[in-house]
């Protein structure tokens, strides 16, 4: 074959290639659009979201969603109309877990819901991220912006665990660390339904040997994890293994009182949501056939 | 007819605001300035704030109201002297408002006070501390004036005094500091950075004060426009061509650039156009049913360079 056959050869499997994400981006697109999103004549909602910059955002996750970590889905039918809040455990050094459960509040229920995240107060501050941040819908997480949210319908995803629960070691995984309170307060005052989440397989993603909290503060993150590939490949060493992921969403929790009541009053409730989710994450390791495949 | 006197009439607000009420209002100004060409009915006086000759105008004019716009906004003036003017000037203001028993005061700050850090929730609303000296000392008169306000409202329960925050004003009269942003030849953005940024058009801010005289407020409102765009979709609407600037290159060149007077802005002002700080108006919406009537569009439109 001669060097002009192979090119040929060599361009029509690229687009071959390129083209079996086509689907994926075209059911991308159409439930984006069909998002309850309220969107200005320049294309923007209130907080910056922007659904064409979030199309074009969302796909290489997408594409992770369904081929890399393989996504399985339960109980996205079970959202609620209107506001919501996501709640859910964390982990995996690279905060992955909270790309594949907003792609699969888009993919999987229907209508589709844009979960914004809440991101860490430093995220604003970092270059090209906190625009990223804006236009996919997310924010940096205050309580005023939450509940601003949460009144106008929207669907919030938080993870109480935090960098807690992110950046812990492998010897954790699985095991919900402390949770904030802040989530449930919020709830109590907009009266807002929690919907729990449990997600298997980002654990073994990129499992975590040490976390060098002190070096962390040095270069201004919250955590500086140690793991079988990070940081001795470089960047290389934040591509995470290709796990197989599940998602389950559990059914809508209602909770009521006194938004203000004194912290251990909370904490029950909380503690509440934790076990729940504790309990989702130990029967979906237990039906959990292997980590890979 | 009852008698408005509004300070700093010569500038672009006080001009739209006295021909917005002058059917309503008898109205007096000062300024620093004289006002070429102002309509007949209106009656205005050149004099600075800071003078004796200022409390002659309570005693003579014995105003029911008056709105205070005498604001230095810009950097171009000595600090100590915008200081003077801003702050003292206020004081002075309102000792002679409540010795000559004016009935409304009204005070237009800005939706600066709030300051623009990375850590501020969006949408804040009045009550959100007034972080602006934290991070942008160049504005501190902006609080401090308020602190003045808001004391006074508290002292003098029988006087209707309010404080309107608007966002970025724009508009073909009014010099804003945004206005005088849009207006660089150069417009430097950051690198990496796009804050959501709310506009109001300048006519629209005279009938938010306008709404406030009628409906005789007490208290601190946020004035909100038509809606929010990131700054560089804005830019791109009035059709400015920007310049990205990595942050701590812009912070050095501009110091250096406003130290020796070729840059209006103080390199503080870089947050402005980095973290957002975007207001909520809903307390003055449900005070005075006020809604804008310039659509972001026109609002952008009305920017002439």
């Amino acid at each position: 074959m001669n060097l002009g056959g192979l090119l040929h050869t060599g361009v029509e499997s690229l687009t071959s290639f390129t083209d079996f994400w086509g689907d994926l981006r075209e059911e991308l697109n159409a439930k984006i659009d069909a998002v309850p999103a309220d969107v200005n004549e320049y294309g923007y909602d209130p907080w910056g979201f922007n659904p064409e910059v979030c199309k074009r955002a969302f796909l290489p996750s997408a594409i992770l969603y369904r081929y890399y970590f393989r996504c399985i889905t339960n109980g996205a039918d079970r959202f609620p109309k209107g506001r919501m809040l996501l709640i859910g455990n964390h982990g995996g050094q690279v905060a992955f877990d909270g790309a594949m459960v907003g792609v699969a509040s888009i993919l999987e229920a229907d209508p589709p819901r844009l979960a914004r995240g809440m991101g860490e107060y430093w995220l604003g501050t970092i270059p090209w991220f906190n625009v990223f941040m804006d236009r996919v819908g997310s924010a940096v997480g205050t309580p005023k912006t939450c509940i601003d949210m949460l009144n106008r319908e929207e669907c919030v995803l938080a993870f109480p665990e935090g960098v807690r629960g992110m950046n812990k070691t492998y010897a954790d995984a699985y095991q919900l660390q402390e949770f904030g309170l802040g989530f449930m307060r919020l709830a109590l005052e907009t009266d807002t339904p929690i919907v729990p989440f449990a997600v298997v397989g980002s654990e073994e993603q990129a499992p975590g040997i040490a976390n060098f909290k002190g070096l962390g503060r040095m270069l201004g993150m919250p955590a500086f994890p140690i793991t079988l590939t990070w940081p001795w490949l470089g960047p290389l060493g934040m591509v995470p293994l290709p796990t197989h992921y599940h998602i389950e969403f559990g059914e809508p929790l209602h909770f009521h009182g006194d938004p203000n009541d004194d912290d251990r009053t909370i904490r029950e409730k909380v503690d509440e949501v934790k076990a729940t989710i504790q309990s989702m994450l130990r029967r979906g390791l237990a039906e959990r056939t292997s980590i890979f495949f | 007819m009852r008698k408005l006197l509004i300070t700093g009439i010569s500038g672009g607000q006080g001009r739209l605001l006295a021909k917005r009420v002058a059917d309503s209002w008898e109205v007096v100004g000062v300024d620093r300035i004289p006002w070429e060409g102002a309509p007949r009915e209106i009656r205005m006086t050149t004099m600075d704030l800071r003078t004796k000759r200022f409390e002659d105008i309570f005693r003579v004019e014995r105003p029911d109201a008056v709105v205070h716009l005498a604001f230095i906004r810009h950097f171009r003036t000595d600090p100590q002297v915008r200081h003077e003017v801003n702050v003292e000037g206020t004081r002075r203001l309102l000792e002679h408002c409540a010795e000559y028993s004016v009935q409304q005061v009204i005070v237009l700050s800005s939706s600066y006070v709030y300051g623009a850090l990375p850590e501020n929730p969006m949408y804040v609303d009045e009550d959100h501390s007034l972080n602006i000296s934290r991070t942008f000392p160049e504005l501190r008169d902006l609080a401090e004036v308020e602190g003045l306000v808001s004391t006074f409202l508290w002292r003098y329960p029988e006087i209707a005094t309010s404080i309107l925050r608007p966002v970025n004003t724009l508009g073909y009269y009014v010099h804003s500091a945004i206005g005088s942003y849009l207006k660089l030849d150069l417009v430097p953005t950051v690198s990496g950075f796009n804050p959501m940024m709310q506009f109001i058009h300048e006519e629209d801010v005279s009938e938010a004060i306008a709404l406030t005289l009628e409906k005789n407020l007490r208290g601190v409102f946020n004035v909100v426009g038509p809606g929010a765009v990131p700054l560089k979709t804005a830019l791109r609407a009035i059709g400015i061509q920007r310049i990205s600037v990595p942050d701590f290159i812009a912070r050095t060149v501009i110091g250096q650039l406003f130290r020796f007077n070729l840059y209006q802005f103080p390199p503080d002002a870089i947050d402005f156009i980095k973290y957002p700080c975007t207001i909520s108006g809903k307390r003055f919406e449900q005070a005075t049913n006020f809604q804008p009537l310039f659509s972001l569009e026109d609002t952008f439109a009305s920017v002439v360079r």
